[in-house]
């Protein structure tokens, strides 16, 4: 029994501290309405058995579909078929995220419909598809990881010459949105499936990381590309940031139900119809690893729907009008101050996150610890809402001004960093952008937004999910560098 | 050659425990003589119905790999045993194996290869097999049926004389998982055959199994 109890534990731990911090905002700064603390508090109940049965599920059920499949590619020893795979897999994957529909339907609907909502998922997905083929190829040609990396963000600096800041914000916000609680733990297992069969434990070891980082920047790459294309570089219409009016408690969460678990069984069946593809095709797995597999991804599904129904019902809400009520209060720096403890916190429910913290253990053999990794991820996101706080509060700041030397300083950062912590940094972007972020501080960041003078809910939504992505990758890096000086006579990476 | 009676005994102490335990294993092996450790992960078997039945019942575990003279680690079980109470189940389990040779130890070393050191008749013996990677749950079926009462699987790469490859660019080794079962005297004989039938280890390619005696094991499931 006390695996069960140790798991949920864990998740305890990861999702009290968001209770606490609006617990006592509600008794101090920003009193909240019942229907709404208690809707939080139910909300919190949902993610913590939600996220508790849903980590189950990744263990068993799609981190080995991933390993399967990874070794599977590169034991045929065909380029093309590592190519084709590579790109269908990453096509039905992101084409079936849905954070990617959300996202897209608000492009479509900003741009008055110049760029419809089916091109961009098929765009986006095309883009992703490619770069994952190509991160694959970098893995199984023993390319470093840290060069291609550079070329990929040179070219969408090129390019983001050319469009409007709107719609960088825009691209940026997509890497975020594609890799999903369900995307980032599978590429992550694509990756450590392939690197795992190569000899001596250093290159097998760095090649782990980074595939989720090159395949989330292919959706970078695919909007920036077709906002030139297109010449629609407009964001026009608004949208309001609202707060549900209805005030019962659990009506939302029997609302919301339905539609998600529609959501994460669209999600899940790209990756259910290859594993049973591959399986009688190839794997031919044994009844029973067959029968745990299965399992797995109905945990997976049954953990995901009760997470996103928690954070949806119970937690949107509750992140809009804290922003507004703070916001409001006419103190720009309160805003600031607390969208940093919510970034900290926020980040330590995210799903993914421990999948790629339980990689990093297992793959380093508890070298790197779980602890230093949230520790600095938390920072860094910490810093992000903080960041795009002050953006919104003063309208002179506009996103690129912190994209920008923010990528840059990360670029020039992976030339000193060893490889294996670039390719954790650049991981933990895509990591750190999961449904908790994309739902929570997202709602929080429109709630300020519409209480402030002169910010626009939509123009200033977009690019928060940029900046959790782009702070982790400095933070990362810098735990590396701690970590190079520090390690007097070490295992990893200090005579680079 | 070194006076035989200066040379100390050395042995292998080797701790079992759950995941994140390990740094304290070596923490407390520091205080009691031994002078460093080296933790490998694995993963263990956990023994509930309800578990099983969920298919939740792997447990992620860390093997930790101690060298030090005879006193230090026979000490330093003992230690462990209070401490971490391994007499209750799933807390973890620690053995001591006696060594022929040891090198590089700051200890000292010890050389024992050419005589014949009269073991006293071992309770336990430690069974190693290495098999390819995914074959360890049938052989861990297999003992079990025999008599094991629980398995640890580590995760290794390795090849065979003929099993070296390369695909791509990169240099291939197979991943194995290495499985090891303590057992009881008595109880490793029809074990280590269960094993041997069940994987068709004395044909060539289909793994290695090996067994050593054990000095002092604490912690396994009566």
């Amino acid at each position: 029994m006390n695996v069960l109890i140790e798991k949920f534990k864990e998740v305890l731990y990861a999702v009290l501290p968001v209770t606490f911090i609006v617990l006592v905002l509600n008794f101090t700064i920003v009193p909240l309405e019942t229907h709404l603390l208690l809707r939080f508090l139910i909300g919190a109940l949902w993610i913590i058995f939600g996220l508790s049965i849903f980590l189950f599920g990744v263990d068993i059920g799609i981190s080995p579909i991933g390993n399967l499949m990874g070794g599977y590619l590169t034991k045929t020893n065909k380029v093309w078929f590592v190519g084709i795979a590579g790109l269908i897999l990453g096509f039905f994957i992101s084409v079936a995220e849905p954070d990617l529909h959300i996202l897209a339907a608000q492009v479509a609907f900003v741009t008055s419909g110049a760029i419809s909502k089916t091109s961009i998922v098929v765009v986006v997905s095309i883009g992703i598809a490619a770069l994952l083929a190509l991160g694959l190829f970098r893995i199984v040609y023993n390319k470093p990881l840290h060069k291609l990396l550079t070329v990929l963000y040179l070219v969408i600096f090129g390019l983001a010459l050319f469009t409007s800041p709107e719609f960088l914000a825009v691209s940026f916000d997509a890497s975020g949105a594609t890799t999903g609680a369900m995307t980032v733990p599978f590429i992550l297992a694509l990756a450590l499936g392939v690197s795992s069969l190569k000899k001596g434990g250093k290159a097998s070891e760095e090649d782990s990381f980074g595939l989720v980082a090159i395949a989330s920047s292919g959706a970078i790459l695919a909007v920036i590309i077709m906002s030139i294309i297109s010449k629609s570089d407009k964001i026009s219409g608004s949208l309001q940031a609202t707060v549900s009016e209805s005030t019962s408690i659990i009506g939302p969460f029997f609302y919301k139900l339905p539609s998600m678990a529609g959501e994460v069984f669209l999600a899940l069946l790209p990756l259910l119809v290859i594993f049973l593809v591959f399986n009688s095709v190839s794997f031919k797995l044994r009844h029973r690893q067959f029968v745990r597999i299965m399992k797995g991804l109905v945990y997976t599904f049954i953990g995901l729907v009760l997470f996103l129904t928690g954070v949806n019902a119970g937690f949107m809400d509750v992140g809009t009008t804290v922003g507004y009520i703070l916001a409001s209060t006419g103190q720009p720096w309160i805003v600031i101050l607390i969208g940093f403890i919510l970034g900290l916190v926020v980040i330590l429910a995210e799903p993914a996150v421990y999948v790629l913290t339980n990689q990093i253990e297992n793959v380093t053999s508890g070298y790197v610890k779980r602890t230093a990794v949230i520790l600095f991820l938390s920072i860094g996101v910490g810093m992000a809402v903080a960041l795009s706080m002050l953006r919104i509060t003063v309208p002179a700041i506009q996103l690129w001004h912190y994209l920008l030397p923010g990528y840059l300083i990360s670029i020039i950062m992976m030339y000193y960093v060893p490889p294996l912590f670039v390719g954790i940094a650049f991981d933990s972007g895509g990591v750190a952008s999961g449904p908790m972020t994309a739902t929570f501080v997202l709602a929080f960041a429109q709630g300020a937004a519409e209480a402030i003078e002169g910010a626009n809910v939509l123009v200033d939504g977009f690019g928060v999910i940029a900046m959790v992505a782009m702070t982790p990758l400095i933070a990362l890096q810098i735990l590396g560098i701690i970590f190079k000086y520090k390690s007097t006579k070490g295992g990893l990476e200090v005579n680079d | 050659m070194t006076n035989p009676s200066d040379v100390q005994q050395f042995e292998l102490c080797c701790a079992i425990v759950n995941f994140g335990t390990g740094s304290k294993v070596i923490h407390i092996a520091k205080e009691n003589g031994i002078t460093g450790g080296t933790i490998l992960l694995g993963k263990g078997t956990a023994h509930s119905y309800l578990l099983k039945l969920l298919d939740l019942a792997e447990v992620r575990k860390e093997i930790v790999l101690m060298i030090g003279p005879k006193p230090a680690t026979e000490k330093t079980v003992q230690v462990l045993c209070q401490r971490l109470q391994f007499q209750k189940p799933n807390h973890g389990i620690a053995f001591t194996m006696p060594l022929s040779g040891v090198f590089g130890s700051r200890n000292g070393y010890c050389d024992n290869l050419s005589e014949s050191r009269g073991v006293q008749n071992t309770m336990y013996k430690a069974i190693f097999t290495v098999v390819d990677k995914g074959k360890a749950e049938i052989l861990i079926e297999a003992a079990n049926k025999a008599g094991a009462r629980g398995a640890t699987i580590i995760n290794a790469r390795g090849a065979g004389s003929h099993e070296y490859q390369k695909l791509f660019a990169m240099d291939i080794e197979p991943e194995k998982e290495i499985v090891l079962i303590l057992a009881e005297t008595s109880a490793a004989e029809p074990i280590v055959n269960a094993i041997r039938t069940e994987m068709n280890i004395d044909e060539p390619g289909n793994g290695i199994l090996f067994i050593t005696d054990v000095d002092q094991a604490h912690g396994l499931r009566r």
